[in-house]
This record gives structure tokens, C-alpha cells and sequence, in this order.
């Protein structure tokens, strides 16, 4: 009879924490990215792609992307990270990063007699579906060296 | 002769009787103000916000004869002076258009998520309830509104030197005391995301204390974890579809002290607007319309909307 007893009231507890567990959001630290040191220059957000973007840099990539310079300076380094957008889920009306789509990170390495040089490297992250299109390499750097930084108080 | 537990019963029972009258006199009246200016919506998005939501968020609230009974007729009176202080169909105008627009949305999310209306009201009301079909009308008629498709097309504007100055002279700091800081431009990103109502985009940063919350999974979050989420507009889509941040809105700060923060779940709320960051609000009763949404909306995430979650 005891025993019985224990059993309901140990049940009943593990029912209890079960609730529990449904009433508390399971985080994501997965979807977090650690820039290190580089700041942030914007965010981009793709509805056609159904993708937003952070673009970091370091100081010479946010020094180019502020003033806008007509060139980047030699040494910039920049860092694009696309998410696949997922709907907020306490709020109807507010899309936002879901897991890591790719990692791309562009050096301005040095200047020739006729144009610079660029180290340019494509990651994929868990959110990128195999036989995607891979982008344009060309592209990708005229588009990241072509950002101007968001406007900040 | 008498058994003197009848007499206890007896007496029992004309005491719950006299209380049960007291309070059929006590009981508050509930008044329908006149309406003023009655929210404007198509008809059949009018006819659900009708029956399912004007008996306590109107003027013109049904009561029936069960909600004029003491004691629930006392619980029926708070919730609708409750509710007609979040917002009133009947005097809808009071709200500036872009608040209109967002208690819309807040709407259609509490009624998605189910807590809104009350349960308490469905049990009495069971007409009450918001179909699924009738919430699909609510979201599409929200995705109507000029707010979600609003295009940042102001030349935009970096801080100009008189900005400057002012900014260098004092730190702008919020009613309920918290200044604006900018150590959070040094912090890590938690979420970047895109909102329809209003048409913005928005970065959002944690400091340490948050962002390792977040990696080792504690919930409740920590006293001492901060966040602070930057707002700009959304500039208009190019060819590829690239959508780019236009002028600087806001910036809204949460701050996590349970003991200092208790009547607002907490938190800290502040929030600063434009680029001379002026503290938002005009009472110190805008953390508590701060801490209303957060606490209706997103209690399983510690009130923050936010957050990376699965």
C-alpha cells in the first residue's frame, strides 16, 4: 500500500515537472555566432532567399564601410553570417535568425597596379540544404565591399 | 430539545446568506461610457472583435444577468476596467495610428496564443472563442495595415554635429532611472530579426552575463544580464531582394534585477528615440505597458521576445 502510494506521489511530481518543461522555451545558443573581436557594420535581411544577415567587420572593414570610401582599406576584414529566417514564436508578425545558412568571411589583402586582391571563403552552416547554389564569388565580394554601415546613436 | 449543531448550521447558513446580500449591494455597476470614436475595421473583421472581444474592451459591453451576481459580478467589473485601460474599440482614437497598429498585432498574438479572450470569460461566454478560420481573417487584415509595408525612403541621416554635441553634454536616462549607455556596441548578437508591424529591422545584443545564460540553457535569465535592441527602418527592396537598414529609430533596453524590477516581471524596461536618443514615455507608467506585452506574450522565454529558441 505504501509503496502504491510513493508511486502515485512520485508520478504525480514527474507529471508536474513535465508541465513544466512545456511552459519554458528550450534556447538556441546553437544559433549564436561569436564574431570575436569585429564589429557590427548591419543587418541584411532576404525575403526572396528567406535569409537575414549580420556583416561584421574589423576596425579598417567598419573604417571603409562608414565613410564609404571609394576603395576598402588594405587589411579590412569582413564576416557575413546568413541565418534561415523562422517566424518569432511568441509574436505573430517578426521574422528572425534561425540556424546558420553560411559563414563568409572576405580579406582585402593587397592592392596590384590594377586592382585588389581578396581572399574570399565560403562556409555552410546546419541550415543549408544540399545542391543549393553556391554564390558567385565575384558577386559576393562586390556586394559585401559595397556596404555602408547602419547609421548608430 | 435542540441539537446545538443544527443551531450552528442554521446560523452558519443565514450568515452566508446576509454576506451574499452585502454583496449583491456592494457590487460595482458596470457602466457603459458613451462611444467616442469606435474603431474603424472591415465588417467581418468588426464582427469577431464584436462578440469575442467588445463585452470587456468597448463601451458597449453585454453583461448578462449571471455577471451582475456578487461575487463574480466584482471579477467581471476588473476585468473590463482592466481591459478598457489596455485599449477601448469605443475610444480607439485616444491610441496615435502606429499604437493602433500595434495593439492589432498584440491582439492577433494573444489570441494565437491562446490567452486572450480569458478563459474565465469563454467558461461564462462559450460563444466567446476566436476560430481558427476567424483568426486567419484577424492576421490577414493585419497584413493590410500600412505599417507592413512601410519603406524607409528618407535620405538617411547619420548623427549631425549638433547631435553630437548634445549627446556629449548629458546622458539621456529613461523615467525609471536607467541610462542610455552605449557599452553594448562592445556585446555579442542574440537575435537579428525583421517586424512587420511598422515595417522595422532590428539587431539585438546581450551582454556577457546573457549571452552565457543563453549557452549553458538557464532559464529564468540572471540578475545583471542586459540586453539592449537597436530599430532602424527598412530601406525598399533591391533586385535580389536585399532589404538594408534605414534611419535609427530607437533603441530599447531590458534589464534583468528581480528585486529591483519585481513589479515589472523583473525587468527593466527603456527605451530611447531618434538619434538625440530621447527617453521614450511620459509617465513612469510606460514600463508598465512595457512589461503588460511581455508578461501576456512571452512568460516561457523569462518575458523576452528576443531569444534564440529552438
Amino acid at each position: 500500500m505504501k509503496s502504491t502510494i510513493s508511486i502515485y506521489i512520485i508520478s504525480i511530481g514527474l507529471l508536474m515537472l513535465s508541465c513544466d518543461d512545456r511552459n519554458t522555451a528550450t534556447l538556441a545558443p546553437e544559433y549564436l555566432y561569436d564574431a570575436g573581436n569585429q564589429k557590427v557594420i548591419k543587418s541584411i535581411i532576404n525575403n526572396k532567399k528567406g535569409t537575414i544577415a549580420m556583416l561584421y567587420g574589423n576596425d579598417l572593414a567598419l573604417e571603409s564601410a562608414s565613410d564609404s570610401l571609394p576603395e576598402p582599406n588594405i587589411g579590412a576584414h569582413f564576416t557575413l553570417i546568413t541565418w534561415k529566417q523562422k517566424p518569432m514564436p511568441q509574436w505573430y508578425g517578426t521574422k528572425m535568425n534561425g540556424e546558420i545558412y553560411s559563414i563568409e568571411h572576405l580579406k582585402v589583402v593587397q592592392r596590384n597596379e590594377t586592382r585588389f586582391a581578396f581572399e574570399y571563403d565560403f562556409q555552410t552552416g546546419k541550415g543549408d540544404q544540399p545542391g543549393e547554389d553556391r554564390p558567385d564569388k565575384e558577386q559576393r565580394i562586390a556586394f559585401i565591399t559595397s556596404q555602408h554601415a547602419a547609421v548608430f546613436p | 430539545m435542540k441539537k446545538p449543531g443544527l443551531t450552528f448550521y442554521r446560523g452558519a447558513a443565514i450568515m452566508v446568506v446576509v454576506i451574499f446580500l452585502g454583496l449583491q449591494i456592494s457590487s460595482p455597476p458596470i457602466e457603459n461610457p458613451p462611444v467616442t470614436s469606435e474603431i474603424a475595421v472591415p465588417a467581418e473583421v468588426k464582427q469577431i472583435l464584436e462578440r469575442a472581444c467588445y463585452d470587456c474592451h468597448s463601451n458597449e459591453a453585454k453583461v448578462e444577468w449571471f455577471d451582475k451576481i456578487a461575487p463574480a459580478s466584482f471579477l467581471v467589473g476588473h476585468d473590463i476596467e482592466e481591459a478598457r485601460s489596455r485599449f477601448n474599440f469605443s475610444e480607439w482614437d485616444k491610441n496615435p495610428a502606429g499604437v493602433q497598429e500595434l495593439l492589432l498585432w498584440q491582439m492577433v498574438n494573444a489570441i494565437e496564443q491562446g490567452k486572450m479572450p480569458l478563459k474565465r470569460y469563454q467558461l461564462a461566454h462559450p460563444g466567446g472563442k476566436v476560430s481558427e478560420s476567424e483568426l486567419a481573417v484577424l492576421k490577414k487584415y493585419v497584413n493590410t495595415l500600412p505599417g507592413r509595408h512601410k519603406v524607409d525612403t528618407a535620405l538617411i541621416v547619420a548623427q549631425t554635429s549638433s547631435i553630437e554635441k548634445v549627446s556629449a553634454q548629458k546622458t539621456p536616462v529613461s523615467l525609471n532611472g536607467i541610462p542610455y549607455s552605449e557599452d553594448y556596441k562592445n556585446w555579442k548578437i542574440i537575435s537579428v530579426t525583421d517586424k512587420f508591424d511598422g515595417g522595422s529591422m532590428r539587431i539585438v545584443y546581450g551582454n556577457d552575463i546573457m549571452v552565457k545564460a543563453i549557452e549553458k540553457r538557464e532559464l529564468p535569465f540572471p540578475d545583471g544580464a542586459r540586453i539592449v535592441k537597436v530599430v532602424w527602418g527598412k530601406q525598399a527592396e533591391d533586385k535580389d531582394g536585399n532589404v538594408l537598414p534605414g534611419n535609427f529609430q530607437n533603441a530599447q533596453f531590458m534589464i534583468k534585477d528581480s528585486k529591483k524590477y519585481s513589479t515589472t516581471e523583473g525587468w527593466g524596461f527603456a527605451k530611447f528615440d531618434g538619434l538625440d536618443l530621447k527617453p521614450a514615455g511620459k509617465t513612469i507608467l510606460f514600463e508598465q505597458t512595457c512589461a503588460n506585452c511581455h508578461r501576456l506574450l512571452a512568460p516561457e522565454n523569462d518575458f523576452v521576445f528576443n531569444i534564440p529558441t529552438k
